[in-house]
């Protein structure tokens, strides 16, 4: 996928916007439809007066504070359902029930107790990182190679020390993997989650780049800004995951990364 | 490949066998779990003793079994399933096709696979504006947004599932003169099977997960439109009851495929590992 030549990988993405661009002003209504380069300028426009920069930092800020919540919680759960077998056995089927829940759909429960603003969104960020990020450290610890535990017992060593100075560094890659995949739906879900405050609450909620697209939608009608947004977000989505790659080969470069 | 085939039916069906036996057991345990975990919710229930904050389960049960007596659970489920359905159909009908010619063909690749990259990244969810605008609100925007939620899963791992398959199967079948249809259709899409089947189970997931949000915000019926409904009036209970109908329901989609897998690529890891 990598050695794509050059040329050929600009084709179709260039395409799309020529095309974009064509059929977008030979449409009859075409006040509102979004096109390149009217795209270009809304995004200059948003990005000059700061908007766009300030909602995105709200929106980040609350994906960090969620998924430091769920990190917290999902590596210590984690740790110790892998570790400890009666653990796993007994808290496994409330981790697993929860699981196939949509995070969304919990989103009118967090509004009824935290109320539009930030904590709500917080809470279905945690919500949606928890899961990933505890799954894949419970079968990073399991799969942990045995005999370096028991070397460990038969010297003598603690079980608490065992688990922090060979459990832990043996799951570290794993855990880092999932640590990866809870940031990505982190940051889905606070689209998710903002988008709803905003069509629920009106323009006077909490902000953040979800909200900031419902208001262009439903209030100034501006379909040139709701690309920006989108654009960005994924720029955001592509440079979150990349970073976070980036630094796990970086920092665990003996592991032979599956992707 | 028939007697391959057949050997690890066999060994399947025995470890289907075993795991009855151990199903009960973790019935057993599983029930333990859940009991501890309801009685929690209870007793907090009790101590808050504000139904519309934190309704007890048995509350909740209770509405659940009203709700499905009545119907109106029935038809909100049914109606977010057939856009599932629709969704989950559209999306690999052009999902794999596209991942298997991109897995098959390296000039597509170079050229479809920007384009995958960059519409990835933009989740499914970010589209709901814009599509509210396009589409507005209706069962057209759900499938939109749950069909481009699947999409991807379906491209990338049948692209990687055909990128797996050991060049030299389909050596051999071309140095036999097998043309290349026939090479595509009973050596790479058999070989690759196990993988694109992974892919399915994920797009379900994914165009699950993304019903609730677009039913949540751009829809007039379904579980999600449900959710946000009973929380406007005040009905938690009857919120948490569809919450824990999307949660089953969710399982239970995951569970269908998990046994077509089983029965259509008994071989694959994904089933092997399970045992």
């Amino acid at each position: 996928m990598s050695r794509a030549p050059a040329l050929r990988a600009l084709i179709a993405p260039l395409l799309l916007v020529l095309l974009w661009q064509v059929w977008a002003s030979n449409l009859p209504a075409r006040r509102h439809v979004p096109t390149p380069t009217k795209v270009f300028a809304a995004a200059y426009e948003l990005i000059a007066t700061g908007e766009l920069p300030l909602a995105l930092g709200q929106s980040l800020l609350r994906v960090i504070a969620g998924f430091a919540v769920a990190a917290v919680i999902a590596l210590a759960l984690g740790l110790l359902m892998g570790y400890f077998r009666a653990v796993g056995r007994n808290v496994d089927p409330v981790v697993e029930s929860f699981r196939p829940i949509a995070p969304i759909a919990f989103l009118p429960l967090a509004i009824l107790w935290f109320g539009t603003g930030t904590p709500a969104a917080v809470f279905i960020v945690a919500y949606a990182a928890f899961f990933p990020i505890i799954v894949n450290t419970i079968h990073g610890v399991r799969s942990v190679d045995a005999s370096l535990a028991r070397a460990a017992l038969t010297m003598g060593v603690r079980r608490a020390t065992i688990l922090r100075t060979v459990i832990l560094p043996g799951a570290l890659p794993q855990i880092f993997t999932g640590a990866r995949l809870g940031m990505g739906v982190a940051w889905t879900s606070i689209i998710a989650a903002e988008l709803a405050v905003g069509a629920k609450a009106g323009s006077g909620g909490s902000g953040g780049i979800g909200q900031m697209m419902f208001v262009f939608y439903a209030y100034s009608v501006e379909l040139n800004s709701i690309v920006v947004c989108m654009i960005s977000v994924g720029l955001i989505a592509l440079a979150i995951d990349r970073g976070l790659l980036w630094l796990q080969r970086r920092s665990m470069p003996w592991i032979e990364d599956k992707r | 490949m028939l007697e391959w085939y057949r050997y690890h039916k066999k060994m399947g069906s025995a470890s289907v066998r075993r795991r009855a036996v151990g199903g009960i057991l973790g019935a057993a345990t599983y029930a333990r779990a859940m009991l501890f975990f309801l009685l929690l919710w209870h007793l907090v229930s009790v101590w808050i003793a504000n139904p519309v904050l934190l309704p007890g389960p048995l509350r909740v049960m209770e509405s659940l079994f009203q709700m499905v007596a009545s119907g109106e659970l029935v038809e909100h489920a049914l109606v977010s399933l057939r856009r599932l359905a629709v969704s989950f159909v559209a999306a690999g009908a052009i999902g794999i096709p596209l991942g298997v010619a991109m897995g098959m063909n390296r000039p597509f690749d170079d050229i479809v696979d920007p384009l995958v990259e960059v519409l990835r990244p933009i989740s499914g969810i970010a589209w709901i504006p814009l599509a509210l605008f396009i589409l507005g609100v209706g069962d057209a925007l759900p499938i939109f947004i749950m069909f481009y939620g699947a999409l991807f899963p379906f491209v990338l791992n049948s692209y990687a599932a055909v990128r797996a398959v050991p060049p030299r199967y389909a050596d051999a079948a071309r140095t036999m003169g097998v043309p290349r249809r026939r090479i595509i259709a009973n050596v790479m899409l058999p070989a690759a099977l196990p993988g694109i089947l992974v892919g399915a189970r994920l797009a379900a997931g994914a165009g699950w997960m993304s019903m609730v949000a677009a039913e949540l915000i751009g829809a007039p019926s379904g579980l999600g439109f449900a959710v946000e409904w009973y929380r406007e009036l005040l009905m938690t209970s009857k919120m948490l009851a569809v919450v824990v109908s999307i949660g089953i329901l969710g399982y239970t989609i995951d569970r269908v495929l998990r046994a077509v897998q089983h029965r259509m690529a008994p071989w694959s890891p994904a089933v092997r590992s399970e045992q």
